[in-house]
């Protein structure tokens, strides 16, 4: 690259004339723009909320400090539950996703182009309509009455009115719902790339289908179960909109509470340290993941 | 496929494929049953207004009702107009920072572009959305559309960056070095060799962004005011006295309108490709 900036200069005597910017300049300006925007719509916003978090609550205003009173608040009793039944909750429903993402991926990898742009163009196509519209109808549709209450009772699974909104199972059903799209994409995007001949020579030296799945496809697939599980487990985290919905009064998770904090108690400080709370879970997770694909940066870049 | 099935030559070696089939199906079903049903209950007749769970008649009423619905047609609009604006500032911004992510002359600062948009990438919305409507609350700027498009632009930008970096991933150097060789500043360069090469990517960023901006609920829904609703907002508030099927009609409008103007945007993404290729043959 050096070499070529050297030769470069003698060869372009009008660039630095003319008032023309110089290369580094140009460089430095596109790097700036972004940086800028972001740092002021962005990280000065994220920057409040973790001062925010140090300072002390008082009547109808805030008194910046340090003290760290909001956060064992906001990690005992009611909001420490909130917190830990978000964690597990964000896991199970990630992983619950990734298990049934995976098969679907790895289902629209093996067809040949054609097919495979009309597979993955049915997955996508719902993720451009409303989200709040398409769980407002999985209310509809789980409610006492509705489809899947005859359809459970025609195909005599299931007996009498259906129960199953304002209960965990329907905020799980509607979590893997909203993220099963974008679960699918980062996995199918990985498995598409496997070299075939790796699973020929796998199948060719007398592994099983299930033993070159297990011992080549999967190992091979970490960085996509990793962007998949980042994907889903993180917003996750933060969902308000399904909990609220499906899931009814009982079962808040952190979301809503952090919400409830700003719009309802006022309590910024409270609010604010949850957040951040939230923040270092996916910290945390990020770090695991980082694990999960180890090796895996030279091959990515 | 087909020769692997014929070398084993047994039954049994389909079942896998047949349970992948339908494994795929019932996820496509699962996808699609909550909009065809929201579509179909758009001509529900509902009770008093309200729209209901079990089917109460047919009717187009509430397509008509939508649109003379001063309030939810208001929503809609604002809806374009944010999205459009997020869309025109993520691409602008967004094509720097994932050009930015390549180009730039000094590693550090590279590997600094791409942890920020990762960044971006990972916080949860309600954590922005908060830490928004803290800090236009200390600074007292006034929400306005303005506020709620700055406020959506960080997750739309690091989208629009990431499809730019890979496409600017894949162009061939030589050609900007051969362009600066000749005399071209920075800027030309960019404008005449780079533009026309990551048009399409840029496309397909700004309607992913354009998507999402109006698709937009958790940040909205911290940010809006009286006289900046969207139509997100507007269901979300509408869901605590019972939805009328007409929100029902008007989601479904859209959804219709937002996949024609893909159809759209798909081809116009198809043909801008075509005239390369030609040439290289």
């Amino acid at each position: 690259m050096t070499a070529v900036e050297i030769t470069g200069h003698p060869r372009n005597p009008g660039g630095a004339s003319a008032g023309a910017l110089a290369p580094r300049a140009t460089d430095h300006m596109l790097a700036a723009i972004p940086t800028l925007w972001l740092a002021v719509f962005f990280l000065a916003p994220l920057a409040f909320t973790v001062v925010f978090s140090f300072g002390r609550s008082t009547f109808g205003g805030v008194e910046l400090g340090f003290t760290l009173d909001n956060y064992a608040t906001a990690l005992s009793g009611f909001y420490g539950a909130t917190f830990l039944r978000t964690v597990i909750f964000a896991a199970s429903a990630s992983a619950l996703c990734l298990a049934a993402a995976y098969p679907v991926a790895y289902f629209i990898a093996r067809h040949t182009s054609r097919r495979r742009t009309l597979a993955i163009l049915l997955i996508l196509i719902p993720y451009f309509s409303s989200f709040l519209i398409r769980v407002m109808a999985l209310h509809m549709l789980m409610s006492r009455g509705g489809a899947s209450e005859i359809v459970l009772n025609a195909l005599h699974l299931h007996d009498g009115p259906l129960d199953i909104l304002d209960t965990q199972t329907a905020v799980f059903i509607g979590m893997v719902y909203a993220y099963l799209p974008i679960a699918i994409v980062p996995l199918f995007v990985v498995l598409d790339r496997i070299p075939r001949p790796l699973i020929e020579a796998s199948r060719d030296l007398g592994a099983s289908r299930l033993k070159t799945f297990l011992f080549v496809t999967l190992p091979l697939s970490r960085p996509g179960i990793a962007t998949a599980v980042l994907l889903t487990a993180v917003p996750m985290l933060g969902e308000m909109v399904i909990p609220k919905l499906l899931g009814g009064s009982r079962g808040v998770l952190m979301g809503q509470a952090i919400a409830s904090q700003y719009l309802q108690s006022q309590n910024y400080p409270l609010g604010s340290a949850m957040a951040v709370l939230v923040l270092i879970a996916v910290a945390v997770i990020v770090l695991a993941l980082a694990r999960l694909t180890k090796g895996f940066d030279e091959v990515a870049a | 496929m087909s020769a692997e099935g014929a070398r084993i030559g047994d039954w049994r070696s389909r079942i896998p494929d047949a349970a992948l089939l339908i494994w795929y199906g019932v996820a496509v079903f699962f996808l699609f049953a909550p909009i065809v049903a929201a579509i179909v209950y758009s001509f529900n007749t509902g009770v008093v207004n309200k729209q209901t769970a079990t089917w109460t008649g047919w009717t187009l009423h509430w397509y008509p009702a939508a649109w003379y619905d001063l309030s939810l047609r208001r929503s809609v609009e604002q809806s374009f107009i944010v999205a459009f604006w997020t869309a025109l500032v993520s691409v602008i911004v967004g094509a720097a920072l994932g050009y930015a992510m390549v180009r730039h002359p000094v590693a550090s600062v590279r590997r600094l572009l791409a942890g920020l948009t990762y960044v971006l990438l990972i916080v949860p919305e309600s954590v922005i959305g908060v830490s928004l409507l803290l800090f236009y609350a200390v600074t007292r700027i006034p929400l306005s559309t303005a506020t709620l498009v700055a406020g959506i632009t960080p997750l739309t930008i690091a989208v629009v960056a990431l499809i730019m970096r890979a496409r600017v991933l894949t162009l061939d150097r030589r050609i900007e070095e051969a362009a600066a060789d000749l005399g071209s500043s920075r800027l030309t360069t960019i404008r005449l060799i780079i533009l026309p090469q990551v048009a399409p990517a840029l496309l397909a960023g700004a309607v992913m962004a354009y998507t999402f901006a109006f698709d937009n609920l958790v940040v909205s829904a911290f940010l809006t005011t009286p006289q900046v609703n969207t139509l997100p907002v507007y269901l979300y508030g509408s869901l605590q006295y019972g939805p009328s099927p007409a929100v029902y009609a008007a989601a479904s409008a859209v959804f219709v309108f937002t996949l024609v103007m893909l159809g759209i945007a798909g081809l116009i993404y198809r043909s801008s490709r075509r005239p390369p290729a030609a040439a290289d043959a």
